[in-house]
């Protein structure tokens, strides 16, 4: 039986499949970079949600989206979606939250 | 609100290395800084994780990097009953030490050896030995990295400029779940009698996870 | 005549089916949903290096939020890159390294 691959193959299990040359990049991590790590691991070590959520999570954000956000983009809306799913709070509490996160900002740069 | 860095901004496609971090926009944070700051705020509130937490967790973050991968490989170089232990448990000798595995990881040490040469990857994900070399490069995280060192490991290593002889095996280990791996590199020749410091300021990262080899500077630069 | 002790009967997986040296073959199933078993091992081949101690949380639930819940054996296994690669360029002694549970394993002649 044949099954389609597209139906078993998580976007994130690559190994083996043909990509390009590497490049050597890295970068410093932007202070919310680091922060979004730090929010993954305690997360993870309060078990609200633990790693394997995490990354169970990104695969479900699908090959379109884990190709076009970058690494902590990624995270982030991760645990957004898993927060929502698990009734932690609502979109309209992060909605919300983040036009008060973006007030700070425009609020002190007026 | 408008995403300040919508995928439309980057030209990211799924087979292209890009630098896996949006470009940083002056003033104003970004949307998905923004979003962190929302999202940690809303965990706080609801009493799932405190402020405390992620600021201790900053500090565990910025107190590792490879210089304790590369401490624990001196030390290993100089000391044949740490070696040894290492070999047999790496978490244990490591928290000898005064390494903690904070994310509740466990840790194979792999010996390079003239027969052997071991390189690590993560082919699912990006998992790492955080606790003894800090958080990954990006190059590590992303695609090409991830795909290739399975399949194709010495044109891989070739591409970081070590070739490896036919006659010396290649060991790739693929990180799955809670297993973490560091390379213990060869020892370079011309060493003798070096203090454990001088040792451990010649061994990098990437030696650490497989790509390249210890040399001493004048051999680099040669 | 066996003493007390040799005569305990352990619970079903409770100790592991496999010990080092064992050749053990990656199941071919093709399940939908959160698996850790990368696509180019199934249906692999390989000898059981290392069993790691002590049992872990079957990631397959852990994913989905089970913090707790079935404990699986979960062994290091080595396949022969040749075997895993058709037309692998390279030594033939290469191989690959990698954690699998137990619930993926089969014995293998």
């Amino acid at each position: 039986m044949s099954i389609p691959d597209f139906v078993t193959r998580l976007p994130n299990d690559i190994g083996g499949l043909d990509a390009g040359p590497f490049q050597r990049v890295e970068h410093p991590l932007e202070p919310w970079e680091k922060r979004c790590h730090a929010l993954a691991d305690v997360l993870d070590l309060r078990k609200v949600i633990n790693t394997e959520e995490k990354r169970k999570g990104v695969e479900a954000l699908g090959e379109g989206l884990i190709a076009k956000l970058p690494y902590y983009e990624r995270w982030i809306v991760t645990f957004a979606n898993i927060a929502f799913t698990k009734h932690f709070f609502t979109p309209t509490e992060l909605a919300d939250k983040m036009t008060e996160v973006e007030a700070r900002f425009t609020g002190e740069l007026a | 609100m408008i995403p300040e860095t919508s995928p439309s901004d980057h030209d990211h496609d799924h087979d292209h290395a890009h630098d896996d971090h949006a470009p940083v926009v002056e003033g104003r944070p970004g949307y998905y800084d923004m979003m962190e700051t929302a999202v940690r705020e809303l965990f706080i509130e609801k009493g799932l994780i405190t402020a405390g937490d992620i600021r201790r967790q900053i500090e565990v973050l910025d107190s590792r990097s490879p210089a304790l991968g590369a401490a624990v490989v001196a030390k290993a170089w100089t000391d044949a009953a740490f070696r040894s232990r290492l070999l047999e448990n790496g978490r244990r000798a490591c928290e000898e030490l005064g390494i903690s595995f904070y994310d509740d990881t466990d840790l194979i040490v792999l010996e390079n050896t003239e027969t052997v040469h071991n390189l690590i990857v993560c082919t699912l994900c990006s998992c790492y030995p955080r606790p003894v070399l800090g958080l990954p490069p990006d190059w590590y995280k992303l695609k090409p990295y991830r795909s290739r060192a399975v399949v194709e490991p010495r044109k891989v290593l070739a591409e970081f400029g070590t070739v490896i002889p036919e006659d010396v095996e290649i060991r790739v280990s693929d990180s799955t779940a809670t297993v973490r791996f560091l390379v213990l590199p060869c020892r370079p020749e011309g060493t003798d009698g070096w203090s454990e410091d001088r040792l451990a300021s010649l061994v990098t990262r990437d030696a650490m996870i497989g790509v390249i080899p210890v040399t001493l500077p004048q051999e680099a630069s040669r | 005549m066996a003493t007390v002790f040799e005569r305990v009967v352990t619970a079903t997986g409770e100790k592991p089916a496999f010990a080092p040296g064992d050749r053990v073959k990656v199941g071919t199933r093709s399940p939908i949903g959160h698996y850790r078993v990368p696509q180019y091992l199934r249906g692999q081949t390989g000898e059981v290096l290392k069993v790691i101690e002590p049992s872990l949380i079957d990631n397959e639930e852990e994913g989905y939020g089970r913090n707790a819940g079935n404990r699986r054996h979960y062994y290091r296994i080595s396949v022969p890159m040749p075997s895993l690669w058709p037309g692998y360029e390279g030594s033939p002694r290469d191989e690959l390294q990698i954690e699998v549970y137990e619930t993926w394993l089969e014995r293998a002649a």
